[in-house]
C-alpha cells in the first residue's frame, strides 16, 4: 500500500512537472479542444434537450394535461360517448393527493362559417372539433388563459362567446393559414354547425396563441353552451389532469385506479403526441451521435498529445526506466496529464455554458415551430458527458503512454 | 563484485550479430575498470547486459552475489533503482526537472521523505561542484554540467557499481578532466566499483584496469600504475585549474 503511495506521489511529482515545465502553447492548445468538444456536447445536447422539454411541456400545459380520462366500454364492449357521472369523478380526482386540477371537456365536430362582409359571397368554413371547458376549472388545468393574443377567455356564464387559437381564426402570425378561418379577429361573428344539427351564432371573445400547433387548433366555448347544444348534462368527452409531477403519471393513474374511476380509459399525456414524441426520440438520437462525436474529437485531440509526447519523450522514458523508474509510475503520470487536460477543459466549458450560453439563449431563445427554445442542461446528461469525457481522457493517456512504456529500453533510449 | 562468465549476446535477424561471444572476467569491488576496444567490439553491448538494460543470449553475471539474470522484469527494475547506478553517453537528464529535482529521482522513487533526499542530493550536488546550480533546468547548464548532474543522479542512492557508458563522449577537454577526475575521486573515496566504457586510450589512465574487447571477445586486460593515475588525475585533460569544482583541487 505504500509502495502504490509512494508510486502515486512520484507520479504525481512528474505529471506536476510535465504542466508547469512542459511546452504552453501544446497545454493551451489541447484545453481549449477539450473545451471547445465539451462545450459542443453540452449545447446541442442543451438545445435539443431544451426543444424537448418545450413539446413535452406545451403538451401538459396546453393540450391535454398530465393524464387524459376518455370513456370506457360499456357493459356489452362497446365504446361510451361519454364519461358519465363526471362531478362525482372530479370530486374523486380532486381528493388524490398531489392532483392540481382536473376539467372536464366536451368534444363535438363542427363546421365553422365566417362571412367576413355578409354578403354570403366570401365565406370561409372550416370543419374542426368544439370543446367546451369550465374556466374556473381549465384555468388549474391549463395555461391557455395566459397566452391571450387578443380579447379575453371565456367566463363561465359565457354563452354566444367563442375563443379560438390563432391557427384557427387565422391572422397573429398563424403558419397554417390555408386551414384557417383566414383573419377572424375579436368581436367578429361566426357560425358553427355542430354535428348533431344545431347552428350556433358566436362572437370571437378571445384569440390565443402557445406557439405550439396542436394547442392552437382548437376552439372553445363554455360548459354550459356545450351542454344546451348537446342537450345532456354531468356528462364528458374527456378530463384533463394536471399533476404536481412529484411521481410518474403511473403512479397517479394508479391512484385514479384506487379511487375508483374504474370503467373508463386513462391515458398518459405522452399517449397523443405520437408524432411529436418520435421527434424526440430522434432528438435523442442526435444526441448520442453528437456526445459520440464529441468524445472522439476530445479523447483523439488528447491521444495525439500524448502521443506525440511520449514519443518525442521517448528517450527520457527509457532513461527513467533505466534508472528504475516501474512503468506503471510513468503510465500514471501520462494518465494524470490526460486527465488535467480534460478537468480543465471540462472546468472551462462549464463556466462558458453556465456563464455565457445560458444568458445568451435565455436573452436570445431559439424560435423553433413548437415556441421559443433556450439552453436546457439535464443534469444527468451533464454528469453522462462529464464522466464520459473522463474516461476517454484516461484511455487516450494510457494507451500512447503503455506502449511507449513498454519498449525496450535500449531501443527506446537509442532508437 | 562483478562476474562474468560466458557471456554472448546474439542480435536476432536475417543476418544474426553476434555482439558478444563468450566475455568471462571478475571485477573486485572498489575497482575502476576501463572497458577499450574498437567500434562494434561489443563495449556498450556487454555494460548494457551488465546494467540489467538488455538480456544476454546465454552466460551468468553476479552483481554483488546477485545472479541478475535470473530476477524478473519487476525485479530487475528494483535492482537498478537499489544497486546500481549508470551514467549515459549523452546527457540523458529529463527535461521538465531542473537540475537538483533530476539527482533526487532515484531517491524519490526509494520512497524517501522529501527533507532526506533533497539533503543526500543536495551533498552530492556539491560534491560534483554544482551547489550553485541546483535549481537550473537543464536546458540552462553545459555539457559538462550536465554529464555532473548525471554522475550525482547514478550515485544518489548509494550503488556500489556505477556504469559509465562513454561519458565524456560530448565533452570539451576541461569537462571531460572533471568528469574523469570525479569518477577517479569516487573510486578512490566511496569505494565505489566503476566500469566505463571509453575509445580515448587517455582515458584509460584514470583506471586501475583496462579491459580491451575485439570482435565480442575479451583480448587483454592491462593494470594502470598509481604512478600513471596520478598524472592523469593532476594533468589529464587539463586546462584551466580554476574551472574545477573545489571538490577536485583538494588534494
Amino acid at each position: 500500500m505504500l509502495n502504490i503511495w509512494n508510486d502515486f506521489q512520484s507520479a504525481l511529482f512528474l505529471f506536476f512537472k510535465y504542466v508547469t515545465r512542459g511546452n504552453k502553447v501544446t497545454l493551451v492548445l489541447t484545453v481549449l479542444m477539450a473545451t471547445l468538444a465539451f462545450i459542443q456536447i453540452n449545447l446541442v445536447h442543451g438545445i435539443l434537450s431544451g426543444a424537448v422539454n418545450l413539446i413535452y411541456s406545451q403538451t401538459k400545459n396546453n393540450y391535454v394535461g398530465n393524464i387524459v380520462i376518455q370513456p370506457g366500454k360499456d357493459r356489452w364492449g362497446n365504446n361510451e360517448e361519454y364519461i358519465k357521472q363526471v362531478e362525482l369523478l372530479k370530486r374523486k380526482i380532486n381528493a388524490i393527493p398531489g392532483i392540481i386540477g382536473c376539467s372536464a371537456r366536451y368534444s363535438l365536430g363542427a363546421i365553422i362559417e365566417y362571412d367576413p362582409d355578409k354578403t354570403g359571397k366570401d365565406i370561409r368554413s372550416i370543419s374542426w372539433p368544439v370543446k367546451s371547458v369550465n374556466p374556473d376549472d381549465e384555468m388549474r388545468t391549463s395555461e391557455l388563459h395566459n397566452y391571450m393574443l387578443a380579447g379575453e377567455y371565456l367566463d363561465e356564464s359565457d354563452r354566444d362567446q367563442i375563443v379560438m387559437g390563432r391557427e384557427v381564426s387565422g391572422g397573429y402570425g398563424a403558419s397554417l393559414e390555408v386551414q384557417s378561418l383566414k383573419g377572424v379577429d375579436i368581436g367578429d361573428e361566426v357560425t358553427v354547425f355542430y354535428h348533431n344539427g344545431v347552428v350556433r351564432k358566436y362572437t370571437v371573445k378571445g384569440i390565443y396563441a402557445t406557439v405550439f400547433p396542436l394547442a392552437d387548433m382548437t376552439v372553445f366555448v363554455t360548459q354550459k353552451e356545450m351542454e344546451s347544444v348537446l342537450g345532456i348534462h354531468d356528462r364528458a368527452s374527456e378530463i384533463i389532469i394536471r399533476t404536481d409531477e412529484a411521481y410518474p403519471e403511473a403512479y397517479y393513474i394508479q391512484e385514479l385506479r384506487r379511487a375508483g374511476v374504474e370503467l373508463q380509459d386513462i391515458r398518459p399525456w405522452q399517449d397523443f403526441i405520437g408524432l411529436v414524441l418520435g421527434i424526440a426520440q430522434s432528438f435523442d438520437i442526435i444526441k448520442r451521435i453528437i456526445l459520440l462525436i464529441g468524445l472522439i474529437v476530445a479523447g483523439v485531440t488528447i491521444f495525439i498529445v500524448i502521443f506525440i509526447a511520449t514519443i518525442s519523450r521517448r528517450k527520457q522514458i527509457g532513461i527513467m526506466k533505466a534508472i528504475g523508474m516501474k512503468e506503471s509510475i510513468i503510465v500514471t503520470s501520462y494518465i494524470l496529464l490526460a486527465l488535467f487536460y480534460a478537468t480543465i477543459g471540462i472546468s472551462l466549458g462549464m463556466a462558458i455554458i453556465e456563464f455565457i450560453l445560458k444568458p445568451y439563449f435565455i436573452a436570445h431563445p431559439l424560435v423553433f415551430p413548437m415556441g421559443r427554445v433556450s439552453l436546457l442542461i439535464v443534469r444527468s446528461e451533464f454528469l453522462t458527458s462529464i464522466a464520459s469525457m473522463l474516461a476517454v481522457s484516461i484511455l487516450a493517456g494510457f494507451i500512447p503512454s503503455w506502449q511507449v512504456s513498454r519498449e525496450n529500453i535500449i531501443k527506446a533510449i537509442w532508437g | 563484485m562483478i562476474k562474468v562468465k560466458d557471456l554472448k549476446k546474439t542480435y536476432a535477424g536475417k543476418v544474426p550479430v553476434h555482439a558478444l561471444k563468450g566475455v568471462s572476467f571478475d571485477i573486485p569491488s572498489g575497482q575502476f575498470v576501463a572497458l577499450m576496444g574498437p567500434s562494434g567490439s561489443g563495449k556498450s553491448t556487454l555494460l548494457h547486459q551488465l546494467a540489467l538494460l538488455d538480456t544476454p543470449t546465454s552466460g551468468g553475471i553476479l552483481l554483488d552475489g546477485v545472479d541478475i539474470l535470473s530476477l524478473s522484469q519487476h525485479a530487475a527494475t528494483a535492482f537498478r533503482l537499489r544497486h546500481l547506478g549508470y551514467v549515459f553517453q549523452e546527457y540523458a537528464l529529463i527535461p521538465e526537472l531542473n537540475a537538483i529535482e533530476n539527482a533526487f529521482l532515484p531517491l524519490m522513487l526509494l520512497g524517501m521523505h522529501r527533507k532526506e533526499y533533497m539533503r543526500i542530493a543536495g551533498d552530492l550536488m556539491d560534491k560534483v561542484g554544482l551547489s550553485d546550480r541546483l535549481h537550473h533546468l537543464i536546458s540552462e547548464l553545459s555539457g559538462g554540467e550536465q554529464q555532473r548532474v548525471a554522475i550525482a543522479r547514478a550515485l544518489v542512492n548509494k550503488s556500489k557499481i556505477l556504469f559509465a557508458d562513454e561519458p565524456c563522449a560530448n565533452l570539451d577537454t576541461e569537462n571531460k578532466g572533471i568528469v574523469l577526475r570525479l569518477l577517479r575521486k569516487l573510486c578512490n573515496e566511496l569505494g565505489q566499483t566503476i566500469l566505463m566504457v571509453t575509445h580515448e586510450p587517455e582515458q584509460r589512465e584514470f583506471a586501475d584496469r583496462v579491459l580491451w574487447l575485439r570482435d565480442g571477445r575479451l583480448e587483454k586486460e592491462e593494470y594502470i600504475s598509481k604512478d600513471t593515475q596520478e598524472e592523469a588525475l593532476h594533468n589529464g585533460y587539463r586546462t584551466d585549474i580554476s574551472s574545477d569544482p573545489d571538490y577536485l583541487k583538494d588534494d
